[in-house]
Parts: structure tokens; C-alpha cells; sequence
């Protein structure tokens, strides 16, 4: 049933960061996730594809602890991660979302401050008597949030309101605010939906930073030549089971996966003509439909699944 | 063993009291999600509402039990029920409606704001129509002849007519009920608002018609409660609204909030409790000074315990 | 309202004229007598020699006047940058505005007082009808973009200068108001005092004096305590106002603790009184007084630390398992809690259960405090003035406001307040971001609780009985009014919100019966127009207003740092729009 893990010789040296093992999730009696088997090593860029309704979120939900899996269990450095979000996030697991959930009447400084929460200790009484720890952190918990602003190319913006942002600056803010938490691991909810060509350039060689800072990063992307040119291995998720984890390369050609996308060739005529965009409930209401320049349009680029296909829950 | 019968039978009738207001609260929570804190004050008004329709047929007394029943108990369920719908229309229309985009902060303090306006409307200005008694103090309900103050004796426990009543009441207020959600257009209409207001509203579906429809059934409920608390408890006041709709929100919460046989079972639970309560429970704190703290201690566990309520609630939570 | 404006605006030359001629009508017509009898609005009858009263409706229409004269003059004569600084054109229009509603008012309470308009004198006929020629005129004018004078640069000495004047007003403002006796002139002086500050407001002024407190924030704080604090000296030794006073203090203090759960943390709590009852009752049995049912007596600040602590017992036993469900649950389960609160201090009376409370009767002959040899039941002579005992009490509940004040500001420029804002906005995205959820909405409840507690015991030393009909959850509906009516998240909302709410009962004893129902109708009507209260948090104000990008953007202008650049963009995008 499900496809080994296939490691790559690079990262075979070194222990797993995080560890999903037969992590399996039940709604029911509908099996959104199924034995899932899935590592990722410290620094490395893992993408997870797969058509939707795939359990993509629903594997992701599993990672963040919004869910705990009816069956198997996710490893983080070594320990269980706990079914809660919070504890996962002061674990080292930072997130961003699909459809970007910003503090949206904070300024963009503030939002990304929330995310030293977590790497802050002041306490209520401290902040009361305004005592030095509470003074010192306060600057240095401001001084933190405007590195990772301009880490992320936002320095000048702030002091706007997240909410008057432009979109493609609201989803590097969010990017911002998960890496103030300072993780091991970034898991990115397609961080280029709704982006122009130019910004989801702009993501990728923020993603290819990141990872140079030696953080790990998980990508759900439909975006298909995104995700080939930016991670080290991809894993195809299809009706909640690994497909296939593989470089790249390898995943690229894969019949299945190409069959999972479009289903049996015989399907494949007029399929084309579909509106090839990504799922419309991932752009934020009154943003405009973004451009997606015809010569970057991939067949297997957001098609639906055949009736009958699952939904995330 | 006459004493658990009796109580069974006391804590079903308070119960069926609850119930009917209960729905009130399920049905809007349901399609809203919004608590519509001033339900209770919707049940008084079902209750001035059909005080004021027997003042307008002329305060009629003595009457033949025939005609109590038949005519003037009928007229004045009516006329609650009119004076309630039309308190929770207006209500929604003009308090709740302009906020549904509103943090949810902002429903909630116009109810408690509705809640307080409307009990000092009918404290204040009730007892100013001429010929109608002060209500400012509660106000003796009228005597339905063949109803009030009588009862049955099976063995050693005593039924009350008013109890028979009101069973009778919320038996036939649930049927009439599933029978309006689950084969009307308007019922469908309202359950598919509940599930996505904006689908429904895509496929054509009049979302604020729906909305209203939900407070007017549960108004119209509320009303024939503020019937039944009358001839149960022989005198209503522009109070009673307060204690009488926490209870029932209770009743929601422990039956699952939003939904409808929860309402029902929830209300039941409650009223047996309480009645059990005073009971047996022993020392002081099974005296009937405690009961409200009892109910309302309810409330607390089963949010703790079971906060989906015993037969579960719509999940509300929205990812 | 905008078709009658295009109306107008084609009169602008000559609405000048008649604008000017309605004020210096409005300005006579303080000279002029408005009633027939003395009784009404302290005495307004003699001819040449206006009241209090009457010149500050002359006051009025002397702005009006001022702003039509000197707008084109400043127009023509003044550098483009000194024009902008104040919007005269508006000012004019409001103070005209403000004119009609004070005229109509003061017209409005004479004829209720003495009984029919036959009672009022030309003078207050004149009053009227200048300040509506001049309010109709004065709408033709150009309204023109905000004035900027909050962005023009002024040394400090300058800021904490204005900041002084301003308090100092607000002190004679109160004392003076305080000391009338007749309603109808305390309604004309308190809508007079709101007029004002919106006519200022109109101008440019007031964003001036609000950009001076931003930026001298310790001048203005230690003004203001001063300020309070200087207050029981203008009384004369009248226990009367001081009673007043002190009520309005523990009102606030309790507000401003409710505020930290209602407007920080976005808690809906209904049943905070029981928190301000559980710290009065726990002060009263640890009291002297002869029906405390407890033998212990520790002295007061001890009892305080108590009371606070029980009161936030209470808190986590009725938090810890609700604020994990849904927000509406919370604000009927606090309610029930109050309820339950209320029931058992009743039943605890040695019948339905053991002896604490002593029922309904509570406790009464509670001993004033006597703290560190200090009497709180006595008077004092400081300085020449004398000092009765709700000074006393009155002082000391200024501490416990400047405890909870500080509580409250400190909180929430803290990690702690961002992490309630985060909570606010979305939860479990605040969740995601390793934000302790639970355990901060805790915190603001237990803390909430604590701080009413400690209020709870003053408040019981300053009632002298403890009773359980003092705590319903009238009382409660009240507290959210108070922070709902000034402003959900503001120390400045709190206090105003619990100024109109204390002091316009004690003043307006004729309409007492018709209190609640004006609360309840006032809760529905700020919901629904103004939700975010008379002083709002600019984030609040954004949150209940989700979908008015003009208003975020202007957030957006105002929050730029420096002075200069948010001047352009402001004057920018104002541009564009006009």
C-alpha cells in the first residue's frame, strides 16, 4: 500500500527532524489520511503535491496538532509531537496558513512580534512593575520582529496596517511572523496561491534563504514548476496515501503521478480548456484573480479530482 | 416510591416549560450562531401578549369550560403568539440584522440591551393603558375555567392540570415543528441556511427570510410557554423573562445547542433535575432555595464535561 | 443631507454673511433674558447681565462668529502651510451646530420647568433662531480637508502647558457642574461641556491636545492625578458631591479591572459584580463590625489582599472550565455564576445553610477604616480646607484606580496585551503562533476578578452594610454599559463612560425610573451606530468597523512617525480623494 520512504544520499547521514509514521486520519468512516510515512531532515525543502483533496491539509492539520491522528504519530526532533498547536509551534514547528490569517488591525511590526510570544518569558507581574526583563525583551522582541521584516524584504512596511498590504506582502508577513517564532521546521500552505509571477519568484528565492538560515521547510504547492524548481524531494499525496517521495526528477515523470493529476489518458482531451487555477477558496475575498502567464501554465496544475474524489476535511 | 412518581411528573411539566423556550434559543443559535440573549423577554411578552388579548375580550370570568377552553384559552395563545413574533421580528430586523457582520461582541450587548429595554417598557408603560393593572408587581393571570387550580389523583400523586397542559403543548409544539423543518420549503430553506448562509443564499434562498422565520418559530413557542408559566404559576411579571430564559438556555446547552430534539430532551433533563434536586439532596442545600444554583451548576459541568451537549451540538468551530 | 449641502454651497459668498448675522443674533441674545421665572436654569431672567449659562451659549456663538470672520482671512492672507493647520470652514459649521442644540436645549429644560413655552423670554427665542439661520447658513461653506494643527511641531514646554489648561478646565468644569443643584441647568452645562469638546474637535484643536498627551504621556498622567486629587478642595467640605464622587470612582475602578476582560482579552463577562460582591462580603465578616460572623479581624491591607484573592479564587473556578468553549458560552455562564453568587449569599444565613452572610439582611454597622492611625471616618483640616469623610474614602479609591490604571496600561503595552489583541483577532491563528490562549484569557479573568476584589473591599467600608441585592446583574449590565458607552479598551472611555453613567442618575432624580430603560435602549443604539464607544482604541474602532478601508487607511497615515512625512501623505491622499 503505501511507497517506501526513498532517501536521498545527500541527507542520508543525518537523523530525521521530523518523522511521520504511519500518521493516519479517520473522519468516520472516511479515511482521509492513510498510513502516511514522511521525514524531513534539518535544512532540507520537502514539497507535498497531490490533487486536491488529496488530505494534503488534513496531513498538515496532523503535523500542527489542530488534529491528532486516529492512528500512528509524528516525531520532532526525536519526541511525539503533542496534539496541541500551541505546543507544536514552541516545539520548533511554525506554520503559515492557506487562506492568510493575519492579525489584521496590527501593524505588520506587531503581528510579527506576536510570534516571539512564544521565545518571550516576561510574566504579568513583570509587565505590571515594569521590571527590567520586561524592558529588556520589549526591545529586543521589537529589534527581532524588524530583522525578520527586512529578512523578508517587508522593513519598510512596519508600520502598516496588515490589512491595508498588498497580498503578496500580507503572505511574506506571514512568513515573517512564523520564522519570529524561530522554528526548526516552516510548513508552508501553498505560500505562492494568488501571487503573480514575479512574487512567486521572489518567494522561492525567500523559501531558498530560509533554508539557508538551516531551517526545514515543508511546501503544499499546486503550482507545479514552483515546486520542482524549489525542493530537494517531493512526495504526491493521492486519496490519502504516499504515491511516491522522490527527488524531483523522478516525481516530475511518474506516470502515476501524472495519472493521479489527470486522471486515465482517455480523459485528457478538453481537460485542458478547464480553468487551470488553483483552488478559488485559497484567495482572500475582493482580491482580484491573479494572472497566471500562459507559458508558465503546467497540465497537472490544479485540475480537480474525478467525482467521487475526497475533500479535505 | 408515590414521592419519585410525583416528582418525575413535577420535573416533566417544569421541564416542558423549558423546552418551549429552549427551541427559541436552538433554533436562532442554529441558523445565527448568535445567542439571542433577550428570548426570554420574548416568552414574557408571549405572556403579556395573551393577558392583554383576555383583557380585550373583556376580562371574561366564569365561564363555561367549554368556552374557556375552546375559545378564550385559543384566542389568548394566539395573541401571545402575535405579540411575541412580533417583538422577535422587530428585534431581529432592527437590533440583530445590522450587526450580523459585527464582531460578536456587538449582538450580545444589544441583546442584553434589548432585554433590559424591554422589561422596563412593560414595567413602565404596561400599566399605563387605562383600565390595566399596575405592572410594576406581578399580575394575577386569569382563571381558565377547567384548567386552573384543578387536578387529577391517580394513587398518591397528584397531576395538575396545567401540568397536562403543558405536556400537551410541547408534544404538540415538536410535532408541529419537525414537521415544518423537515417538510416545508421554508424549513428546508432555514436548514440550509444553517449549514452555509452564503450557499443557500447562492442557490437562491432568501438567507434573511430564513433567519426571521427561525426567531418568529422560536418566538411562537416562547409564547405558548408564557401561556403555560401563567396557569402554572397564576401570575406573570415583567421579570419572569430572566431566570425562566436562563434556564432554558440551559435546557439548550445540555440537550446541544442548535439542535432541536437537544432543546426538547435538554428541557426535560433540567426540569426532572431540579425537581430531584430538592428532593434529594440532603441538609440545607436541598432546600428549594438552592434549586436555581443546581440548574445553573448544570450548565457549568456539561460544558466542562460534554460542551457538545447530550445529543450534540452543530460544530460550530470553522477552521 | 449631501443634495441639501449642493443646495447651499452655491450661496457660499452671501451664507457668510447670514451665518455671521445668525451668531452675533445668538450673542445678543445672552443678554437678553430666557425665562420668565428665576427657577429655571439658575436664573436666567435678568436683561444685560447673562448667567454662567447664558455666556457660555454666547461663547458659542462668539466661535461661530470668529471662525466665519477669520476663515477667509486666513485664506487670503496666511501661507498654504498655515492655512491647513486649522479648518475654520468646519469649525464655523459646528459651533453653529453646536449653538442650535445648546439654544434648543436650554429652551427645551425651561420649558419643561416652568411649564409650557409660554415661559420662555424673547431672549431664548432669539437664541434659537440665530443659532438655526447661522447652523443652516454655515452649511453652504466649503467643509475643506482636516485641519493639521496635530502635526505641527511644538516644544514640549508649549504641550504640557496646553495639557494643563485642558485638565485645569476639566476641573472647574466638574466642580462648577457638580455644584448645580437644578437639573436642567446640569443638562444644558454637561451637553454644553460635549459640544465643546466637539466643536474643538471640528477645528483641529483637539487633535493637537490629543497628539501633546501622546507625547507627553507622564506630564499628562501626573497632571491629571494631580488634578483628581486636588478635586475634594473645591468642595468646600460637602460630603454631598464627595459621596458622588466616590460612587463614581468605584464604579470606575471597577470598570477599568472589567475592562481589562471585556475590552483587552475580548471577554464578555456578565457576571463581574459577583467578583466586586465577593471582595465586599469577604471585607465585611474579616470586619469590626459587630454582625461580621468571621472572628478574625486582620488589618485593612491585609483584608484587601484577601478580598482580591477570593474574589480571583472565584475567577479560576468559574474560568478554568468555561474559557476553553466558545465566547458566547462565557458571557451566560458568567451570568449564571452571578446568579449563583447572588442565591448563595442569600442562603447563607444559618437556615439554608451555614451562618457567613446572614441572608438578605448582609452586613451592616460596618466600622470606617482606620488605617495606620489614620480615622477615614473623620473629618480633616488640610491646608484651611476641610475634608469630610467620602474625601477620605475618595482619595483612597484614587489609589485603587491608579492601581487598576496602571494594571491595565502596563498589560497592555506588555507581550501579554499583544497576545490578547492576537486572541481578539483570531484565535486560533494566535494559537498557531505558540500564543498561550487559554492560559491568557485566564489571566485577564482571574486578574479581572482580583482587581474588582480589592474594590469589593473598599467599597464595603465606604457602603457601611454588605448586602446581596447590592450585586445583581443589573449591575453588571451597567459595568459593560459604562466601558461600551466610553470606549471598549481606553483608561479615558472607562472614566467618561462611568462619569454620565453615575453621575446623570444622581443629578436627573426625576427621570431615576426611566434609567434602565435608557440604558437598554442605549446599549442597542451604540451597537448599531457607534459600537466602538464616545473614546475609542483605534483598534477596537477598526475591528468593529472591518470593512471601512478609509478608516484603516487613515490608521495607517497617523500611526508614520514622523510628523513631517505623515503631513504629506496626509495631505496626498486627501487630495486624491477631493
Amino acid at each position: 500500500m503505501t511507497t517506501q520512504v526513498q532517501i536521498t544520499d545527500e541527507i542520508l547521514v543525518e537523523e530525521p527532524l521530523l518523522s511521520a509514521r504511519q500518521v493516519t486520519m479517520q473522519f468516520g468512516g472516511l479515511t482521509a489520511v492513510n498510513k502516511v510515512d514522511l521525514d524531513i531532515h534539518p535544512g532540507e525543502i520537502v514539497g507535498l503535491i497531490g490533487p486536491n483533496g488529496a488530505g494534503k491539509t488534513t496531513f498538515f492539520n496532523c503535523l500542527t496538532g489542530m488534529y491528532q491522528p486516529t492512528a500512528g504519530q509524528v516525531l520532532f526532533a526525536g519526541a511525539v509531537l503533542p496534539p496541541q498547536p500551541r505546543k507544536v509551534a514552541v516545539a520548533g514547528v511554525a506554520r503559515t496558513f492557506q487562506n492568510i490569517r493575519l492579525f489584521h488591525n496590527m501593524t505588520a511590526l506587531e503581528n510579527v512580534m506576536v510570534g516571539r510570544y512564544a521565545r518571550t518569558k516576561t510574566n504579568a507581574i513583570e509587565a505590571i512593575l515594569r521590571l527590567p526583563r520586561h524592558r529588556r525583551e520589549e526591545a529586543e522582541t521589537r529589534e527581532v520582529a524588524q530583522q525578520w521584516l527586512d529578512f523578508v524584504g517587508l522593513g519598510d512596511a512596519a508600520e502598516s496596517l496588515s490589512r491595508n498590504m498588498p497580498y503578496g506582502d500580507q503572505r511574506r508577513l506571514e512568513i515573517a511572523r512564523a520564522l519570529a517564532l524561530e522554528p526548526k521546521l516552516l510548513l508552508l500552505d501553498e505560500p505562492t496561491a494568488g501571487m503573480n509571477p514575479q512574487e512567486t519568484r521572489e518567494a522561492e528565492e525567500l523559501i531558498t534563504r530560509i533554508r539557508g538560515l538551516g531551517m526545514a521547510v515543508l511546501v503544499i504547492e499546486h503550482d507545479m514548476r514552483f515546486i520542482f524548481s524549489l525542493c530537494d524531494r517531493v512526495a504526491c499525496l493521492v486519496r490519502g496515501e504516499v504515491l511516491i517521495d522522490d527527488v524531483p526528477e523522478v516525481v516530475q515523470n511518474d506516470p502515476r503521478v501524472i495519472e493521479a493529476y489527470i486522471g486515465s489518458p482517455v480523459d485528457m482531451p478538453g481537460e485542458q480548456e478547464e480553468a487551470p487555477r488553483p483552488d478559488v477558496s485559497t484567495l482572500a475575498p475582493s482580491k482580484p484573480v491573479l494572472e497566471f502567464p500562459p507559458n508558465a501554465i503546467n497540465p497537472i496544475i490544479g485540475h480537480r479530482t474525478k467525482p467521487g474524489g475526497r475533500k479535505d476535511a | 416510591m408515590d414521592l419519585l412518581i410525583q416528582q418525575l411528573i413535577n420535573g416533566l411539566s417544569l421541564g416542558a416549560l423549558y423546552a418551549l423556550i429552549a427551541v427559541g434559543y436552538t433554533v436562532v443559535y442554529g441558523i445565527v450562531q448568535l445567542i439571542n440573549f433577550a428570548h426570554g423577554e420574548v416568552f414574557m411578552m408571549g405572556a403579556f401578549g395573551s393577558y392583554t388579548t383576555w383583557m380585550l375580550m373583556g376580562s371574561p370570568t366564569n365561564l363555561s369550560i367549554g368556552v374557556a377552553l375552546g375559545l378564550v384559552l385559543p384566542a389568548m395563545i394566539l395573541g401571545g403568539v402575535l405579540v411575541s413574533v412580533g417583538t422577535a421580528l422587530l428585534m431581529e430586523r432592527f437590533a440583530y440584522r445590522p450587526l450580523r457582520n459585527a464582531p460578536r461582541l456587538a449582538p450580545l450587548i444589544s441583546a442584553i440591551g434589548l432585554s433590559i429595554g424591554l422589561q422596563e417598557a412593560v414595567r413602565l408603560f404596561y400599566g399605563q393603558i387605562p383600565g390595566f393593572p399596575d405592572s410594576r408587581r406581578a399580575i394575577p393571570f386569569p382563571v381558565i375555567e377547567g384548567l386552573t387550580g384543578r387536578s387529577i389523583q391517580v394513587g398518591g400523586v397528584t397531576i395538575q392540570h396545567s401540568a397536562i397542559f403543558t405536556l400537551g403543548a410541547l408534544l404538540i409544539c415538536a410535532a408541529l415543528l419537525w414537521w415544518f423543518v423537515n417538510k416545508t420549503r421554508m424549513g428546508r430553506a432555514m436548514q440550509a441556511t444553517s449549514q452555509d448562509a452564503d450557499t443557500a443564499r447562492l442557490m437562491g434562498i432568501n438567507v434573511d427570510k430564513a433567519i426571521a422565520t427561525a426567531f418568529a418559530v422560536g418566538a411562537a413557542l416562547a409564547a405558548v410557554a408564557g401561556v403555560a408559566h401563567g396557569l402554572r404559576y397564576n401570575n406573570i411579571d415583567f421579570q419572569m423573562g430572566f431566570m425562566a430564559g436562563m434556564k432554558a438556555f440551559t435546557a439548550a446547552v445540555l440537550g446541544g445547542i442548535g439542535n432541536i430534539n437537544g432543546a426538547v430532551v435538554g428541557g426535560l433533563v433540567l426540569g426532572i433535575v431540579e425537581a430531584m434536586a430538592t428532593t434529594y439532596i440532603p441538609g440545607q442545600f436541598g432546600s428549594s432555595a438552592w434549586k436555581d444554583v443546581w440548574a445553573f451548576a448544570i450548565l457549568i459541568l456539561v460544558l466542562v464535561f460534554r460542551p457538545q451537549g447530550l445529543l450534540g451540538a452543530k460544530v460550530v468551530d470553522r477552521a | 443631507m449631501s443634495t441639501l449641502h449642493e443646495f447651499l454651497s452655491r450661496w457660499a459668498g452671501p451664507a457668510r454673511w447670514v451665518g455671521l448675522g445668525g451668531a452675533v443674533l445668538v450673542m445678543v441674545a445672552a443678554f437678553l433674558p430666557w425665562a420668565y421665572l428665576p427657577a429655571a436654569l439658575d436664573n436666567v431672567t435678568y436683561y444685560g447681565e447673562p448667567s454662567i449659562l447664558q455666556w457660555l451659549g454666547f461663547a458659542l456663538g462668539f466661535v461661530t462668529a470668529a471662525c466665519l470672520v477669520a476663515s477667509p482671512i486666513l485664506a487670503a492672507k496666511a501661507s498654504p502651510r498655515t492655512r491647513r493647520l486649522l479648518n475654520l470652514n468646519r469649525g464655523a459649521t459646528a459651533a453653529a451646530t453646536a449653538s442650535l442644540v445648546y439654544q434648543a436645549i436650554a429652551a427645551i429644560a425651561v420649558a419643561l420647568e416652568l411649564g409650557g413655552l409660554i415661559t420662555l423670554e424673547p431672549g431664548a427665542w432669539l437664541g434659537v433662531v440665530g443659532a438655526a439661520v447661522a447652523a443652516l447658513a454655515t452649511r453652504a461653506l466649503h467643509a475643506g480637508s482636516d485641519a493639521r494643527l496635530r502635526y505641527l511641531p511644538t516644544p514640549a514646554w508649549a504641550q504640557i502647558l496646553g495639557i494643563v489648561v485642558v485638565l485645569a478646565l476639566v476641573l472647574v468644569a466638574a466642580a462648577y457642574g457638580l455644584g448645580l443643584e437644578d437639573p436642567g441647568a446640569f443638562v444644558a452645562f454637561g451637553t454644553f461641556c460635549g459640544l465643546a469638546a466637539w466643536v474643538l474637535a471640528r477645528v483641529g484643536i483637539m487633535g493637537w491636545i490629543s497628539a501633546a498627551a501622546a507625547a507627553n504621556r507622564s506630564a499628562l498622567v501626573l497632571a491629571s492625578f494631580v488634578v483628581a486629587f486636588v478635586f475634594p478642595f473645591t468642595q468646600n467640605g460637602s460630603d454631598a458631591n464627595m459621596s458622588i464622587a466616590a460612587g463614581v470612582l468605584i464604579f470606575a475602578a471597577t470598570a477599568m479591572g472589567l475592562n481589562i476582560v471585556v475590552g483587552l482579552a475580548g471577554l464578555l463577562d456578565l457576571g463581574y459584580i459577583a467578583f466586586l460582591g465577593a471582595g465586599a462580603f469577604t471585607a465585611a465578616t474579616l470586619s469590626e463590625s459587630a454582625f461580621a460572623t468571621l472572628g478574625w479581624h486582620p488589618p485593612f491591607p491585609i483584608v484587601m489582599l484577601i478580598a482580591g484573592c477570593v474574589s480571583a479564587l472565584l475567577g479560576l473556578l468559574i474560568g478554568s472550565p468555561t474559557l476553553r468553549v466558545s465566547g458566547d458560552y462565557l458571557a451566560i455562564v458568567t451570568l449564571a455564576f452571578g446568579e449563583i453568587f447572588r442565591i448563595t449569599m442569600n442562603n447563607l444565613d444559618g437556615s439554608d445553610g451555614p451562618n457567613i452572610t446572614r441572608g438578605s439582611n448582609g452586613i451592616p454597622a460596618i466600622p470606617n477604616l482606620d488605617v495606620f492611625g489614620f480615622n477615614f471616618g473623620e473629618s480633616h483640616v488640610i491646608a484651611g480646607f476641610d475634608i469630610g469623610r467620602f474625601a477620605n474614602y475618595y482619595w483612597l479609591l484614587l489609589l485603587v484606580l491608579a492601581l487598576i490604571i496602571v494594571v491595565f496600561v502596563n498589560l497592555n503595552k506588555s507581550r501579554i496585551g499583544r497576545g490578547w489583541v492576537a486572541i481578539r483577532e483570531d484565535e486560533r491563528a494566535a494559537e498557531a503562533m505558540g500564543v498561550n490562549v487559554f492560559g491568557l484569557k485566564l489571566l485577564a479573568f482571574a486578574g479581572g476578578a482580583f482587581l474588582a476584589g480589592v474594590a469589593g473591599s473598599v467599597k464595603a467600608h465606604v457602603d457601611v452594610s454588605v448586602t446581596p441585592d447590592q450585586y445583581v446583574f443589573m449591575e453588571s449590565a451597567f459595568l459593560v454599559a459604562g466601558i461600551v458607552l466610553g470606549g471598549m479598551g481606553t483608561v479615558g472611555g472607562v472614566l467618561v463612560g462611568a462619569a454620565i453613567l453615575k453621575l446623570l442618575p444622581e443629578k436627573l432624580r426625576f427621570f431615576e425610573d426611566y434609567r434602565l430603560l435608557l440604558f437598554g435602549l442605549l446599549l442597542i443604539v451604540m451597537m448599531r451606530f457607534r459600537p466602538e464607544g464616545l473614546l475609542p482604541d483605534q483598534r477596537r474602532q477598526l475591528e468593529f468597523h472591518a470593512e471601512d478601508d478609509e478608516l484603516a487607511e487613515e490608521a495607517d497615515a497617523q500611526a508614520l512617525p514622523d510628523l513631517a512625512t505623515a503631513g504629506a501623505a496626509l495631505s496626498a491622499t486627501k487630495e486624491d480623494r477631493a
